[in-house]
């Protein structure tokens, strides 16, 4: 009898599967009965027909070793040439098609007939991707910029500290820095500070106002987390560190999660299983609708009615995945009482941007994230919508990206950014 | 006497109770391996109520979507599997646990039994199942991604489930049948026999996912309660 031993990135990425498989990853395994429904809700699936992209086979890699493993039958069908075992080729294969047709959005779930966690499953694909070191060249860039410089944009601490200091001077905000003793550490992300500064301006504004005792960290300025993206649990602690350690430093009550999808994903609903809490994380929207029902802000009724129909796209991490999809139809039940109009498929069922995930930091998937992005483009249509707001920063970069690519009249709009405008001063 | 009479004695008989113990250990076997694995404690805050998710989706799972599968948006890209998927196990349950002769099979195992339906509507729905399975089969072989995502198994999967259903369809139109049709021992035989068959196979296969689903469902409606979301 020979023993073949599978070359290295198939070796390494079996041993992570086996290595993630609980109870957890084999009930929702074993749930599954193949009925292919994950396919229809996946954006990737339906902007471009590809079968690949069906969520329950970019899991394929993962069922067989768990089954190969782990059951009777698998090992059967494995020995009778009835099933495939996990390849080198397989590795190389799988990679793009879940960093790059995957945005860990887990719209899949939410109609999986057996309610299959879909989303984590791919996330378990990427760690085992990540543990055979078969990432596009792209994110594992990021990563190294994040690792070493602190930011995967590549935002050096002096430049953060010019960046802040630019922002509240050009737009005249006070932007606490490094204040022991605050209630609240708000951690921005460098798309905010390179791309949508005026969302910090905004925040800023709103915090002042409602006389928040607030501060940001240098040690902990970026709340990204690209370790997320990549898959690899080491460094997402590493990055994850920076934050948590500033905020038990600072004596914080509470970490405010700004625009960022996946962080709060991982800050509030990840990170207590996996590192000791220094204190209570929240997002941003929330903050803001508890601000307005405490009355320690006040905002101007029907501020954004004119100017024709507002829509709200729910982001995957914040809406679906966070659980604020009632906070920002507050707000803009307030802002726009007339104007603002739902998209088709909304709240929980929302369809993606197609650039989370890491998607948008990854070249080679443009083509993609743009033919995805249509989608997005007639859902706007279909209501007529000449703006857009949404709560992630990530979503916002798609949106004014694809947007112009695709010539599109429609604004995306940063939520807190309206708030911002629309606030009276007392 | 013949040996048709001996072979049925035998097939609802010692290879019936045989094949429901291997039903049965299979079964407890796969859910003892699955639950040795190992779960890890949740020790996130809630925003939401766990327990108010899981109610909401089961009685979304159960109660809403077999029904009315439209409320559903993805449905419209799924017609055929939403609408047979949800005739064949509808019409599945109704024959096994409502249909006159299963009850007595239950009733000779359990020792009690309930009131059934009329054999009219067992025959209506127990026809359904069998269309709604040739659908979700031609749906199987014209659909690119369930082409993609069927291994030998998924076929094998749909045959196993088919046999004791037409045989058992067969069996009450007997009658109507018989004529051109096997004799009615015969048929009972390869009734029994294709239900012996699909026992010992579920444990070994995805038709065991009945199981599995009350793993899922309730982790779902865990996730989704604790976020406050629907799940």
């Amino acid at each position: 009898m020979t023993t073949t031993i599978a070359p290295a990135p198939a070796r390494a990425a079996i041993d992570s599967f086996i290595h993630t498989t609980g109870s957890w990853v084999a009930s929702q395994l074993d749930a599954c009965t193949r009925c292919g429904i994950c396919a229809e809700a996946c954006h990737f699936y339906e902007a471009t027909g590809n079968p690949e992209f069906a969520p329950v086979w970019k899991v394929e890699l993962l069922r067989r070793a768990y089954e190969q493993r782990f059951t009777l039958t698998g090992r059967a069908k494995l020995m009778l040439g009835l099933d495939k075992p996990v390849t080198d080729e397989d590795i190389s294969h799988w990679s793009p098609i879940v960093y790059e047709a995957c945005t860990l959005c887990n719209k899949c779930a939410m109609v999986c007939p057996m309610g299959i966690q879909l989303g984590p499953l791919i996330h378990d694909v990427r760690e085992a991707m990540a543990e055979a070191e078969i990432i596009p060249a792209d994110l594992v860039e990021a990563v190294r910029k994040q690792e070493e410089i602190g930011s995967p944009l590549g935002v050096t601490d002096d430049a953060w500290v010019d960046r802040i200091e630019w922002i509240a001077d050009e737009w005249e905000v006070e932007i606490p820095i490094d204040v022991k003793g605050s209630d609240t550490m708000v951690a921005f992300t460098s798309i905010e500070l390179m791309k949508f500064p005026e969302n910090i301006v905004a925040i800023a504004k709103i915090l002042n106002a409602a006389g928040e005792k607030w501060t940001i960290s240098t040690p902990g300025r970026e709340v990204v987390n690209f370790g997320v993206f990549e898959g690899n649990p080491d460094r997402v602690k590493l990055f994850m560190a920076r934050l948590l350690d500033s905020a038990k430093e600072l004596g914080v009550k509470r970490l405010v999660v700004t625009e960022c999808g996946h962080a709060y994903d991982l800050l509030r609903w990840t990170a207590p299983n996996m590192v000791e809490m220094p204190c209570e994380v929240t997002h941003i929207v929330a903050v803001i609708d508890e601000l307005i029902k405490a009355k320690r802000i006040t905002l101007r009724p029907g501020a954004f009615d004119e100017g024709g129909t507002i829509t709200f796209h729910d982001a995957c991490k914040i809406q679906r995945r966070g659980g604020h999809i009632e906070e920002p139809r507050n707000i803009l039940k307030l802002l726009a009482p007339t104007s603002f109009k739902e998209l088709d498929r909304c709240r929980e069922e929302s369809v993606c941007c197609g650039g989370g995930g890491g998607v948008i930091a990854i070249k080679e998937a443009d083509p993609l994230r743009y033919k995805v992005f249509e989608l997005k483009i007639r859902q706007m249509e279909e209501v007529g919508a000449t703006r857009v707001a949404m709560t992630c920063a990530n979503c916002r970069l798609q949106f004014t990206e694809s947007l112009q690519h695709f010539g599109s009249p429609v604004k995306a709009v940063g939520l807190s950014h309206l708030v911002a405008e629309a606030l009276v001063e007392e | 006497m013949g040996s048709t009479d001996a072979t049925l004695v035998f097939a609802r008989g010692p290879l019936f109770y045989t094949a429901l113990m291997i039903f049965i250990v299979g079964m407890a076997y796969r859910l003892v391996s699955v639950l040795l694995l190992g779960w890890k404690r949740d020790r996130v805050p809630n925003k939401g109520s766990k327990l108010r998710g899981v109610a909401v989706t089961y009685a979304k799972g159960l109660l809403i979507f077999p029904f009315i599968p439209w409320v559903k948006k993805t449905f419209r890209g799924n017609q055929t599997t939403y609408l047979a998927g949800g005739m064949f196990h509808f019409g599945l349950f109704v024959v096994i646990f409502l249909g006159t002769a299963h009850m007595l099979v239950w009733k000779s195992l359990l020792g009690f039994g309930w009131p059934t339906l009329a054999l009219p509507i067992v025959d209506f729905l127990s026809a359904a199942a069998i269309v709604a399975m040739i659908a979700l089969f031609v749906n199987r072989l014209a659909n690119p991604v369930l082409r993609l995502i069927s291994g030998p198994s998924e076929w094998l999967n749909l045959l196993i489930v088919f046999l004791p259903m037409v045989t058992g369809y067969g069996l009450t139109h007997h009658r109507l049948l018989g004529i051109v049709a096997l004799p009615y021992e015969n048929l009972y035989i390869m009734h029994m026999m294709s239900i012996n068959l699909m026992l010992i196979w579920i444990p070994f296969s995805r038709i065991s996912h009945f199981m599995f689903y009350f793993f899922s469902r309730t982790y779902h409606g865990a996730q989704a309660g604790k976020r406050a979301v629907m799940p």
